[in-house]
């Protein structure tokens, strides 16, 4: 197999970034972000709920029909699936190799700094 | 199309392509072969007359159906054969001539399989996709690659000897192999049938080979794997078992147990995995419910899902390729180098989550309003459920871990240019399916391919109650994140292997195997001694007597014998006498 590896890995460089990076994503790394992120998705999820009362839902479910529902069942399912990996994990979680069979990364992708790309 | 090409299954052309891109070994011929057999499937696909017999054949008795397209199968087909194309794109900066011959022999026995029109047919194909994509897994080159595609072929293998089983009792019982749909579990055949489609499918308890073997598939391999084994196993259960109960909640059940390993593992490929699992329930379950909408349902999610499936492991893919590992625990921050890669997975994973404008939205909106209209209350709610975890570890998971987060400081190149390509074209159809129709393109261009596009017509899924009530599920969940990361109960990603029941073979049961082997090698000292001494014993008894050099050979007791004969000789010939 002669297929090209891509490797070119430079740790440490953090200043160093592609400049569709900065178009597309240049906004995240804004020191005002995580907060407008968190009081944004309060906001738009409050006005959500609310729209509830504005809106008849024609669920048949007695316990779909309750305020909000849909929003509390997102919420609580996603936190549920979330915190059980706590304890899942501490359960299920053992050493990397515990089937003994190697490293499961592809040979043609393990050497950093690989060959230049056949673009 | 007319002649010849109207008639073939554009399958056969995709296997005869492989076989030959396999062969070339002049790299642009074979990738040029790569790219146009694809495409000339679907101009093949696209005229064709539906509901008809167009290939047919008699072998030893029995009437062979090579290509038969209906409204199920087209959906299938078609989506197949876009994901053909995308993936001989995505591998362009490989130059393997195994892994494109067999990625290619792959998809077209997948798509020969879903227009076989009998039973027999569909095996032959169904065996020929564990066949070719074996390879995929074992061009990794790693032990742990080989073992698991040994595993895989075993298991891939077993779905198909129980499949031609279950033939075989509906050939006996019906005295034909018409791909006709069961009525029941009972009926011959039906059961066999049925677990070779749950392995296929990958059912709870018959998943493993999936999170076993996929992601440690080659970057390209993994890709090609996660459109068409499974799908092709939904395509037959859709068309054998619609309207099973049993299947609602076998599908309910495969929603909702991955997320819960998704949340735990580090390795994103095997995420994605799970995730394709999860995915797979919800198909399964509309099939379970079996309704025209239900069905719509399936087929919908089917193709939405092979496009946005494809594009978050071809960014996954991409990053394995560029930074040599896909484990969480040593990612983020990737946005910074690969931009547009990072782009790309984030429309995968909002389509996959279902938020509004994206493929997942209008497709999985069909199966929800079909769980509801049946009331299927409880089943319907594990969905709910489910949906929420679809974002959390494919929406949020996948895309933030890997290229935000914290900053590993890694800083590589982007992506390939044919890996960005690929990307982008599957970008583009997951918005295109998804978005309300406007100018000719949206949604309806897919609910009218659907096997019963009146039923999808008739259905709008941008209503605002739709909208709304998906909008609440989402943001909140996507609240419930923000909130868990910010007040740090979010579990952190750490290396290591979470443990799945395919431990019970892989470490209980192969242990056993290992000791009973022990066991009979140290049997089989003793037993081989016991059974020497006791016939050589025997043997030295039986030469002891009957040997020329043995007691009965002894001439006085031959002599004695001789004389003793005469006598009683004499005496029977007396007692004849005086009884006359």
């Amino acid at each position: 197999m002669s297929a090209t590896s891509g490797h070119d890995p430079k740790n440490g460089a953090q200043d160093e970034m592609h400049p569709a990076a900065r178009m597309l994503f240049g906004w995240v790394s804004a020191k005002s972000s995580p907060a407008i992120l968190f009081w944004g998705a309060i906001v738009v999820v409050i006005g959500l709920i609310a729209a509830d009362l504005a809106l008849h839902r024609h669920d048949k479910l007695s316990l779909a029909k309750t305020f909000g529902f849909y929003a509390f069942w997102g919420f609580g399912a996603f936190a549920l699936a979330v915190l059980t990996g706590w304890p899942l994990g501490r359960l299920l979680r053992r050493d990397e190799d515990y089937y003994e069979e190697g490293d499961a990364t592809p040979v043609e992708n393990r050497q950093a700094g690989g060959r230049e790309d056949a673009e | 199309m007319s002649g010849f090409l109207a008639t073939l299954n554009p399958g056969f052309l995709l296997i005869v392509a492989g076989l030959i891109a396999g062969l070339t070994p002049i790299r642009p011929v074979r990738q040029a072969i790569s790219l146009l057999a694809p495409l000339l499937g679907i101009v093949m696909l696209w005229g064709v007359e539906q509901g008809v017999d167009l290939s047919t054949a008699q072998v030893l008795g029995l009437d062979l159906v090579f290509y038969r397209v209906d409204g199920l199968s087209f959906v299938f087909g078609l989506a197949f054969l876009i994901a053909a194309f995308l993936n001989a794109i995505y591998a362009l900066h490989t130059d393997d001539k195994l892994q494109d011959g067999m990625a290619m022999a792959y998809a077209g026995a997948a798509v020969a399989a879903a227009f076989a029109g009998d039973l027999m047919t569909l095996f032959i194909f169904w065996e020929l996709t564990a066949v070719s994509s074996v390879f995929l897994i074992l061009r990794a080159g790693t032990r742990a690659a080989y073992v698991a595609s040994m595993r895989y072929l075993a298991v891939q293998i077993l779905s198909g000897v129980l499949l031609l089983d279950g033939i075989a009792y509906v050939y006996r019982e019906t005295g034909s192999i018409a791909m006709e749909a069961f009525t029941s579990l009972d009926q011959a055949g039906a059961l066999f049938i049925f677990i070779a489609v749950g392995i296929k499918a990958a059912f709870p308890f018959l998943h493993n080979w999936l999170q076993d073997s996929y992601p440690k598939a080659t970057v390209v391999g993994a890709v090609v794997l996660s459109a068409f084994t499974t799908k092709l196993a939904v395509l037959t259960c859709a068309r054998l078992f619609p309207g099973f109960e049993q299947l609602v909640w076998i599908g309910a059940v495969m929603t909702v147990f991955p997320v819960f390993f998704a949340v735990i593992e580090n390795d994103l490929r095997k995420v994605l995995a799970y995730s394709l699992n999860n995915q797979v329930g919800f198909m399964i379950c509309a099939i379970g419910v079996g309704t025209p909408l239900a069905l719509n349902g399936a087929a919908a999610h089917a193709f939405a899902h092979i496009i946005y499936k494809a594009l978050l492991f071809m960014s996954m893919g991409a990053v394995l390729y560029r930074v040599g590992t896909v484990k969480a625990s040593e990612l983020g921050g990737l946005y910074k180098s690969m931009p547009w890669t990072t782009l790309f997975c984030i429309i995968g994973a909002v389509s996959i989550s279902a938020f509004p404008l994206f493929s997942g939205f209008v497709a999985k909106s069909l199966t929800m309003s079909a769980v509801v209209k049946e009331g299927y209350w409880v089943a319907w709610l594990m969905l709910l459920f489910a949906s929420a975890g679809v974002l959390e570890h494919s929406g949020i998971k996948i895309p933030y871990f890997t290229f935000f987060a914290h900053d590993s400081g890694k800083r590589v190149k982007e992506a390939p240019t044919n890996m960005l390509v690929a990307m982008g074209l599957a970008a583009v159809l997951c918005i295109a399916v998804g978005l309300p129709m406007i100018g000719g393109v949206g949604y309806g261009v897919l609910y009218r391919m659907l096997p019963y596009p009146e039923v999808a017509q008739a259905y709008e899924p941008y209503t605002l109650e739709h909208i709304l009530t998906q909008m609440q599920l989402l943001m909140a969940a996507v609240l419930a994140f923000i909130l868990l990361k910010k007040y740090a109960l979010y579990p952190p990603e750490k290396p290591g292997t979470i443990l799945d029941t395919d431990w019970l073979y892989r470490k209980p049961a192969f242990a056993l195997v290992l000791w009973l082997g022990a066991v009979w090698n140290r049997l089989d000292d003793v037993l081989s001694r016991l059974a020497g001494g006791l016939g050589a014993r025997l043997f030295a008894r039986l030469e002891a007597a009957f040997s020329p050099r043995g007691a009965l050979a002894r001439s006085a007791l031959v002599n004695g014998m001789a004389l003793w004969s005469a006598v009683l000789l004499c005496v029977v010939c007396v007692v004849v006498l005086l009884n006359q």
